[in-house]
């Protein structure tokens, strides 16, 4: 097959058309659509943040809504308090996290398998309830987080969602072509080499700590922006924004993309906003009883997850790059 | 990753074109040009968001069955201008994000005509912000808290309220702790949020000094040891009266842990969790709310000499499968029977905006079970401003103090607390709103 190459400049071009591609579609559909496609902005962020940790640096993160919820808090505080535009709340959403996670991160380079999973859980279960400690984090009811209705110029017609969608999808677009930048780059190939094998990566002369911890912090940022853009689409920021379940449902899109790899971050993203949707319209055939409406998608999601982990444990992404390369091999074989 | 050989770029280019037709063939509004969202030739549809299932959910989750029964008797009975009444209800957990959620379902997926009786100020505020019914023109009636904020029509020009603020209980109680218990300690449990911090300002407005105030975070009432700390701050200040201004969940949980622990003080229960039957569907024995007061804008539940309780109940006989007629189905009910009168009111030609406007010049001339007159005016959009005092009996009833309804109002401001001289007009016949 001919190959196109791939060059800096010909990453940026795809991601302009896909820009546009989505600037089309966000025209087209309703405004339930756009909303979902912010939230799908917001877990393709989120979902590349763990696919870089876990996928590209061999960490695991059972707590990752911890850092969304560090960069959600950031952006309403520095949103509420200092009154910066939204553009420098979603940057201080990012360094806040990033810088959380670069002090979790020298505690995690210490730390492997089971140990660093339990320690991220613990952080997601304990994080999100420091909220009920300091009043200026608003207790439990939160803090509002409003990033105004949309510019005038755009017109009468043009809604918040929109609006929210706009900011979520150019945040998700610039996230993903720098994150693709960064694994292409030394940085990428150093936290490969020490997933694949920590000694020979130390023999190359790989700081392995210091390499972690920056996957960590990097991971964390991404996890920042990701609880800012989440906190915009629900104009408020709470304890319950974060519960433990979102971390969950985070490492089970990552599982879903396929965890080594990227390109699969969509299809992650797209069943999490997917299964809610599904399972409604289950539960109306069930006849809308609120046991089977309210722990049908949690059901859902835990049974996706074992499957593809029986299945196809790379994710389906990596599965079909395989058989394909398996097909080819039988085709130049013959 | 996006490795772009022409494969691929295929690919890509074929998932991004078939979403975009699946998403572009759902319908955005099939609807013509004159008809409102929600309202067909044969249907109005209505849509709620509260708490069913989770923690703060006993008692609240019985409230829609409630609404929906007076509404099948009024479908029954020709409907609102030939057109059915249906509501759609979304489980929130009393939860601000699922609120926000939910509530955009409604008004995006199940295009309801308006939202009916929100629960919560948290939930309210949160919707507010996020979806925002009033800048989208979604009336929003009748939403469940008292939260004081709601009356602000500049910020929330399509919410109306049926409670009475907060700030308007708390001062009337108040009045009453110092009428009888001005020699007493006095102890007071509250939601720290806006509903509790609303409470708060209506007490210190109405001056009244706590010996102990202790805060609970929403939700905490569930977990395991924490009301055994309300109860130890209480009784180790030594107090005597203890006002309990939390939600029925929280409420159950301090007086049961209370019995446990045999802290056995004067209670005062709020209105918003002082229903007796969920408190004693929580594990409350009856006699634990023996001798304690409550209060209410409505009529007391056993009262059957009241013509609207004797209608809602057998409305609940014979639409909600005989459900335990309390507080909540009375409230609920009661809802209903306004939103009714509301719809009735403006007109054939029923829209979002006749609806505000409807309620605005006509809302203070409705009927309804509420012992004060309702306040809607173009500048106000909050009903009810009083309660009567009542004491729980040995079965957990509350009855009126002294055996009639001595209604007391104010206003959320500055403005003294007065008995009401307010006698309700007659019920329309059968209950059915002209």
């Amino acid at each position: 097959m001919p190959r196109i190459k791939s060059t800096n400049f010909t990453r940026l071009l795809f991601f302009i058309v896909l820009g546009v591609a989505l600037f089309l579609l966000g025209n087209r559909v309703d405004e339930l659509r756009v909303y979902q496609g912010a939230t799908l902005a917001m877990y393709v962020i989120a979902i590349s943040s763990i696919i870089l940790l876990t996928g590209y640096s061999g960490q695991v993160s059972l707590g990752h809504g911890a850092m969304l919820a560090i960069g959600g808090y950031a952006a309403a505080l520095s949103h509420e308090h200092l009154g910066l535009p939204i553009w420098i709340c979603f940057s201080i959403a990012v360094l806040a996290a990033a810088a959380a996670g670069a002090v979790l991160g020298t505690a995690a380079a210490r730390l492997s398998g089971p140990y660093l999973a339990g320690t991220t859980l613990a952080l997601a279960v304990g994080l999100p309830s420091i909220a009920n400690q300091f009043p200026i984090l608003g207790g439990e009811q939160g803090l509002l987080f409003d990033v105004g209705a949309p510019p005038a110029r755009l017109g009468a017609d043009f809604t918040q969602y929109k609006w929210y969608f706009w900011i979520a999808a150019l945040a998700a677009l610039i996230a993903i072509w720098w994150l693709q930048n960064i694994l292409r780059s030394r940085y990428g190939r150093t936290w490969r080499a020490v997933r694949g094998n920590e000694v020979a990566a130390e023999l190359a002369g790989i700081h392995i700590g210091k390499s972690k911890t920056l996957a960590f912090t990097v991971s964390s940022g991404l996890a920042g922006l990701a609880g800012g853009v989440l906190a915009m689409t629900i104009s408020t920021v709470s304890p319950s924004a974060f519960p433990l379940s979102l971390s969950f449902s985070l490492l089970t899109g990552a599982v879903l993309a396929g965890v080594s790899t990227l390109s699969g971050v969509i299809i992650g993203a797209l069943t999490l906003v997917a299964t809610p949707e599904i399972a409604d319209a289950i539960s109306r055939r069930l006849g809308n009883s609120e046991n089977v409406t309210t722990n049908l998608p949690g059901l859902l999601v835990s049974a996706l997850l074992i499957l593809v982990v029986l299945l196809v444990p790379n994710g389906p992404v990596e599965q079909w790059r395989k058989f394909r390369a398996r097909s080819l091999h039988e085709v130049t074989h013959r | 990753m996006f490795g772009l050989n022409r494969g691929r770029l295929l690919v890509a280019t074929a998932v991004l074109a078939t979403s975009g037709l699946t998403l572009s063939a759902m319908p955005a509004q099939a609807l013509s040009p004159h008809q409102e969202v929600g309202v067909s030739s044969t249907e109005i549809k209505l849509g709620v968001t509260l708490p069913m299932t989770g923690t703060a959910s006993p008692g609240y989750n019985k409230v829609p069955s409630a609404m929906k029964a007076y509404f099948d008797y009024v479908n029954a009975n020709g409907g609102v201008g030939g057109k059915k009444i249906t509501l759609v209800v979304k489980d929130d957990q009393y939860v601000p994000t699922l609120a926000v959620a939910k509530t955009n379902e409604l008004i995006l997926k199940d295009k309801v005509f308006a939202l009916l009786a929100p629960l919560g100020t948290a939930n309210n505020k949160a919707v507010a912000a996020a979806v925002n019914p009033g800048r989208r023109g979604v009336p929003v009636l009748f939403v469940n808290t008292g939260y004081s904020g709601f009356a602000n029509k500049k910020l929330f020009p399509t919410t109306f309220s049926l409670l009475p603020s907060y700030i308007v209980e708390a001062k009337i109680m108040a009045q009453y702790l110092k009428e009888n218990f001005s020699d007493k300690k006095i102890g007071l449990l509250y939601q720290d949020d806006d509903f509790g911090d609303d409470a708060l300002a209506g007490f210190k407005q109405a001056g009244l000094n706590f010996a102990v105030k202790v805060p609970y975070a929403s939700g905490s009432q569930g977990v395991a040891g924490v009301p055994a700390t309300w109860i130890t701050k209480l009784s180790a200040a030594g107090a005597e009266v203890v006002v309990l201004f939390g939600v029925s969940s929280a409420t159950g949980a301090a007086l049961a842990t209370a019995a446990g622990m045999k802290f056995a003080p004067k209670w005062v229960l709020g209105s918003v969790g002082g229903d007796a039957t969920t408190i004693k569907a929580l594990g409350v024995p009856a006699g634990v709310l023996y001798n304690a007061t409550g209060a209410s804008f409505l009529p007391a539940t056993t009262d059957t000499t009241d013509e609207y309780i004797k209608l809602f109940q057998d409305i609940n006989t014979n639409y909600n499968k005989g459900a335990v007629f309390d507080n909540n189905v009375l409230v609920g009910m009661n809802t209903a029977f306004v939103t009714v009168q509301a719809l009735k009111a403006a007109g054939p030609n029923l829209t979002r905006k006749s609806l505000i406007t409807a309620i605005e010049k006509k809302g203070a001339t409705f009927a309804s079970a509420g012992l004060t007159p309702l306040m809607f005016s173009a500048t106000s959009h909050v009903g009810y401003a009083g309660y009567w005092f009542g004491t729980y009996g040995p079965t957990g009833d509350l009855k009126p103090n002294g055996g009639t309804y001595t209604m007391y109002t104010t206003d959320s401001a500055a403005g003294a607390v007065v008995k009401s001289t307010y006698s309700r007009p007659a019920m329309p016949a059968k209950g059915l709103p002209n």
